[in-house]
């Protein structure tokens, strides 16, 4: 199940946000090694966990099992503000426009050595389900160059922002996705899936059984 | 027109190419001015693979025949520099790289200069991760290579999406052979088998003779590639013929 929240809805819910930004920490500082976000308390938090953010949750078991967050693209986002060299001029933007970030996927559940897992699948059929219900049908995504290939696999439209730049280790590439109901059609049958994974509400209080 | 404008364009056209020839031919294309002009792309075989499955692999494929057959028959992929250097997941390289990097066993030398033979002295090369995790590796190599760095990144930007697209043409393909026809009747007799229904049973519900049912059944487990009716049942549900 693909979780929702606002920042405040998240902050409201003190154990998940927690989870949340430790699991940020330990995947962006400890394992890629982004030393600007390092901090001393091993919470991942920076000026886009603002008011408009939306933050997709995977939950498994009692778990945080997957997470990506969500960024308007009408205010600064991190294309326009960090990651500007891998734009090739303006940017798009606007209300049916969002920004992909952080996606991570909690080591215990990457199945595969190097495929992409059944919650990193729910985490995109999660975000194409939430912006087809909410007239968001393109995303900006910085990732790394092979998952252009698999986005073309999942029938996204995908157009280059600009080139792929090597940040530390890494290569990434800006890429705006648009997508529609058939993109939804595939990625679900890829995963073999076809129920929604966007749940209303809060997950459970986590250390809690659900009571029924 | 500034270079990035002429990279969407020839990505576009990449998108609209209808066969894997044509995305072929539209990338060479464009990486023949910088004297890339044969390319080769697809999935890793195994080491080991027999020499008559490794074709199999290919998705993309505009290489000296000659070359691709003494590649394959003499087993190169399993000594090529290029093809190691991959395996570890680099980002995009220059296939001289990949030569200076290693040390070279005898067989790796061999490669190396048997493909100068064929006049590809140099290239680039770069692996892609797949969903279900396969490395597909794309290469693409000439007698003269002339790359700026900014031009080697429109080459990566560009062949990335050319495989994307030949990927999609070939699971579209895959799809038309895998597509199966059930008729109505087959499909019925299928929900009641899954519901645990006898043949008999099934012809009393639906009004059709036990040996109507049967047949019916048989058909869909053939159609199916099924070897009993219980994986035929299995097999439907798999592919949402029935529920």
């Amino acid at each position: 199940m693909l979780f929702c929240l606002t920042t405040q809805e998240l902050m409201e819910r003190p154990d998940l946000w927690e989870a949340v930004h430790r699991l940020r920490y330990q995947i962006f500082v400890e394992e890629m090694g982004w030393e600007d976000l390092r901090r001393p308390d091993g919470f991942e938090v920076d000026q886009f966990d603002h008011d408009e953010a939306v933050h997709q949750i995977v939950i498994r078991g009692n778990e945080v099992a997957g997470y990506q967050r969500m960024l308007p693209t009408t205010r600064p986002h991190l294309l326009t503000e960090v990651l500007a060299d891998l734009s090739e001029g303006t940017p798009p933007s606007g209300p049916n426009i969002w920004e992909l970030t952080r996606y991570a996927v909690a080591p215990g559940f990457r199945d595969g050595r190097r495929g992409v897992s059944t919650v990193g699948t729910e985490l995109i059929a999660g975000f194409v389900e939430w912006g087809l219900k909410r007239g968001v049908d393109k995303v900006i995504i910085e990732f790394e160059p092979m998952w252009v290939l698999r986005a073309l696999q999942l029938h996204f439209l995908a157009t280059p922002l600009g080139y792929q730049r090597t940040y530390g280790n890494q290569q990434v590439v800006a890429t705006l996705l648009s997508f529609n109901e058939h993109t939804l059609d595939v990625v679900r049958s890829r995963r073999n899936h076809h129920a929604p994974v966007l749940a209303r509400g809060y997950p459970d209080m986590f250390g809690q059984r659900r009571a029924s | 027109m500034s270079q990035f404008d002429r990279t969407l364009e020839y990505i576009d056209q990449l998108q609209h190419a209808g066969t894997a020839a044509a995305v072929c031919e539209k990338l060479l294309g464009i990486t023949s001015d910088f004297g890339l002009t044969a390319l080769m792309a697809g999935t890793v075989p195994q080491p080991g693979t027999p020499a008559g499955q490794q074709k199999q692999h290919v998705l993309l494929c505009d290489w000296p025949v000659e070359w691709l057959e003494r590649y394959v028959a003499r087993n190169y992929v399993d000594h090529d520099p290029v093809v190691s250097h991959m395996k570890q997941l680099q980002a995009p390289f220059q296939w001289r790289e990949a030569a200076q990097g290693i040390s070279f066993d005898k067989s790796s030398g061999e490669v190396m200069g048997d493909a100068g033979a064929f006049k590809l002295r140099d290239g680039l090369a770069f692996p892609l991760i797949t969903l279900d995790g396969q490395i597909v590796m794309v290469s693409l190599g000439g007698e003269a290579v002339q790359l700026s760095a900014a031009e080697f990144g429109l080459v990566s930007l560009v062949s990335t999406y050319a495989v994307g697209r030949a990927m999609q043409i070939h699971t579209m393909a895959a799809k038309t052979i895998d597509h199966i026809e059930l008729t109505p009747r087959e499909r019925e007799c299928l929900q009641w088998a899954a519901v645990g229904k006898s043949e008999w049973e099934i012809s009393q519900i639906l009004g059709i003779s036990e040996h109507t049912s049967e047949k019916h059944l048989l058909n869909a487990k053939s159609k199916l590639g099924a070897v009993n009716r219980v994986q035929a049942v299995a097999e439907a549900i798999r592919r949402g013929y029935i529920s």
